[in-house]
């Protein structure tokens, strides 16, 4: 009975002490990352002026998002989103596949390749993308490099030329993020048992088989985290933008993404006079959010599906 | 055994040179970077791969005081500071109970913030916007700590919920016989037990506030109160044909997270191999 009593009295205190420190967290949590979400969900629904909410717009906002003028901008942004993002899976995740591979093969000297290529990704994107642009500047050290070795000829403009511009951006999002796959691959590859290696040794299987039939498999899990945390980062893209080509994604909005889109709906610059236009920024968050969650969900439950256990 | 035989380290060779390859790409714009600091715009110009011709912190200098870029340090150090402890310190109250009391209600609470760790939180920045506005958190250092610690709090709480689920009971329990409150149990106890979970915390949020250029451009227009990203994307422009400026203001932009870089690159590796917890 006593034994009883003390139980539920602990239980009391441990509800009360729980509530208390739960607190803090959930209302800093709550109040600047789950309300301003929600109320932008709700939002989308309204018309705006300025800042204030004026009446109930239905999906008004939706509509106009995906006619002229927004049209245009819209389809333009997502397709460089999704450009980008295949972009990452082949340049980043295809070749930090190959770099896993060849270290791992070798095991010598890992941590010193892996320590150096995951440098870049501890960088802000806003050095990393001042830097490239320092770089690849006309009169810079890569226009200087080429024209060196007889590959280019004159000013280097592959920064202002609207058929080149997407591409560097995506090529330097590469480099700085090089070392997450690597780093991700190496660690399935390590969780895979050395006995199914020497196995397909002693049946003759080449590295290249080796790694196609046995490794590729078993690293469903690793690709599965690499191609979802690709997909969130891609459609954030902003900062490499903003830094590079500022924020109407020029040139001639040849780099313009969905998030530059949004900020300039949101915060100004979009229209001749920088004007905003909340209720379509909020209607562009919304749908944003939802191809964020569902694209999120489905690939995890894709890449959970191919998971093969041993 | 240690030796291979010569076809072997022959076939090896292309793989090598593929990592070489890559280690170039990444070591030499850095490179290209530290010595641009030390030299004039003429110079950088003329001799563009090799070293200074003195090692004059010139360029420091100006990007540090007329730059203004020192003041922008102080202010990146204080938010980074503010948000790595306020993050470490509420997350670690809520993950105790979370993970270690029968509550009836741990998973509905853990799945809420939880759900925090893949929420894009830039498409809700114009309510953020207009809360912060009410609130008087533009143009405040208190207000950026304060959304970086509400980002980082789902990740926070996963990883302290994670470790500090796995200690024994009879931990708390024994601790409890003797009379020990329960704040003493978890930041005199509980807390020293989980040394490696608060140093993960720690070196991803510094990383993450540090680095984050989004939010001080929405919230912050007053030069006072510019951090270093923000303010380094404005030289970017602004000061684009002194070279050596720039380079040197990137310099010492990266500086702090490259000497902790330096320091704590084995954790930081297993940190992101175990948990891809980045970004």
């Amino acid at each position: 009975m006593t034994k009883f009593r003390r139980t539920t009295s602990l239980q009391r205190t441990q509800q009360r002490m729980a509530v208390l420190f739960i607190l803090p967290a959930l209302a800093i949590y709550g109040l600047f990352v789950l309300y301003p979400l929600l109320m932008s969900l709700w939002g989308s629904f309204f018309t705006w002026k300025g800042l204030r909410m004026q009446e109930f717009a239905g999906l008004a906002n939706f509509s106009r998002l995906f006619v002229f003028p927004s049209g245009a901008r819209l389809y333009g942004a997502l397709w460089h989103n999704v450009a980008w993002f295949f972009g990452i899976m082949l340049l980043q995740n295809g070749l930090g596949l190959l770099f896993a591979w060849l270290l791992f093969l070798r095991g010598r000297g890992a941590a010193f390749f892996q320590s150096v290529f995951f440098f870049p990704a501890v960088l802000s994107p806003v050095i990393v993308g001042a830097l490239w642009r320092l770089l690849l500047a006309p009169g810079g050290i890569v226009e200087w490099a080429l024209n060196g070795l007889g590959l280019h000829q004159g000013s280097l403009t592959v920064l202002g030329n609207s058929h080149t511009a997407l591409g560097m951006l995506i090529a330097v999002d590469a480099w700085n993020w090089m070392g997450l796959p690597v780093l991700i691959y190496t660690a399935g590859l390590r969780q895979i048992s050395p006995q199914v290696f020497e196995a397909a040794k002693l049946d003759g299987a080449g590295n290249a088989r080796m790694l196609y039939a046995i490794a590729l498999p078993l690293l469903m899990p690793a690709l599965g985290t690499l191609t979802t945390l690709s997909f969130i980062n891609t459609f954030n893209q902003f900062d490499i933008v903003y830094v590079m080509q500022g924020v109407q994604g020029n040139p001639s909005y040849a780099t313009d993404t969905l998030v530059t889109y949004f900020y300039r709906l949101a915060f100004g610059a979009e229209g001749a006079v920088g004007i905003t236009d909340i209720g379509l920024a909020l209607a562009l968050g919304t749908m944003l959010f939802l191809v964020l969650s569902i694209g999120t969900l489905l690939m995890l439950r894709f890449f959970d599906k191919r998971t093969v256990e041993l | 055994m240690t030796t291979l035989a010569i076809p072997q380290k022959m076939a090896r060779l292309p793989g090598w040179i593929i990592l070489a390859v890559w280690t170039a790409a990444v070591l030499l714009p850095l490179y290209i970077l530290v010595v641009s600091c030390f030299k004039t715009t003429a110079e950088i110009y003329d001799n563009r791969l090799g070293l200074p011709q003195s090692w004059g912190l010139d360029n420091f200098v100006r990007a540090w005081t007329r730059a203004d870029l020192g003041h922008n340090f102080i202010n990146s150090l204080i938010v980074t500071g503010g948000a790595v402890i306020l993050t470490i310190v509420v997350s670690a109250m809520a993950a105790y109970p979370l993970s270690r009391y029968k509550l009836g209600w741990n998973g509905i609470m853990l799945g809420l913030f939880l759900s925090g760790i893949m929420l894009p939180i830039r498409l809700a920045s114009v309510e953020l916007f207009t809360l912060m506005r009410s609130l008087g958190l533009l143009d405040s250092l208190t207000g950026l700590i304060l959304v970086y610690s509400a980002i980082r709090i789902p990740f926070a709480v996963f990883i302290f919920a994670n470790f500090m689920r796995v200690l024994p009971s009879e931990l708390d329990e024994a601790a409890r016989m003797d009379g020990a409150g329960e704040t003493r149990i978890l930041f005199q106890i509980v807390l020293p037990m989980v040394k490696p979970a608060v140093s993960i915390v720690a070196i991803f949020t510094a990383i993450a506030v540090w680095n984050d250029f989004f939010f001080p451009l929405i919230f912050i227009f007053d030069d006072r109160y510019k951090t270093v990203p923000l303010a380094v994307s404005v030289f970017v422009g602004q000061f684009r044909t002194d070279w050596g400026l720039v380079f040197a203001s990137l310099a010492i932009s990266m500086a702090p997270i490259l000497i902790m870089y330096c320091l704590l690159a084995r954790q930081i590796r297993e940190g992101v191999g175990a948990g891809g917890g980045m970004k």
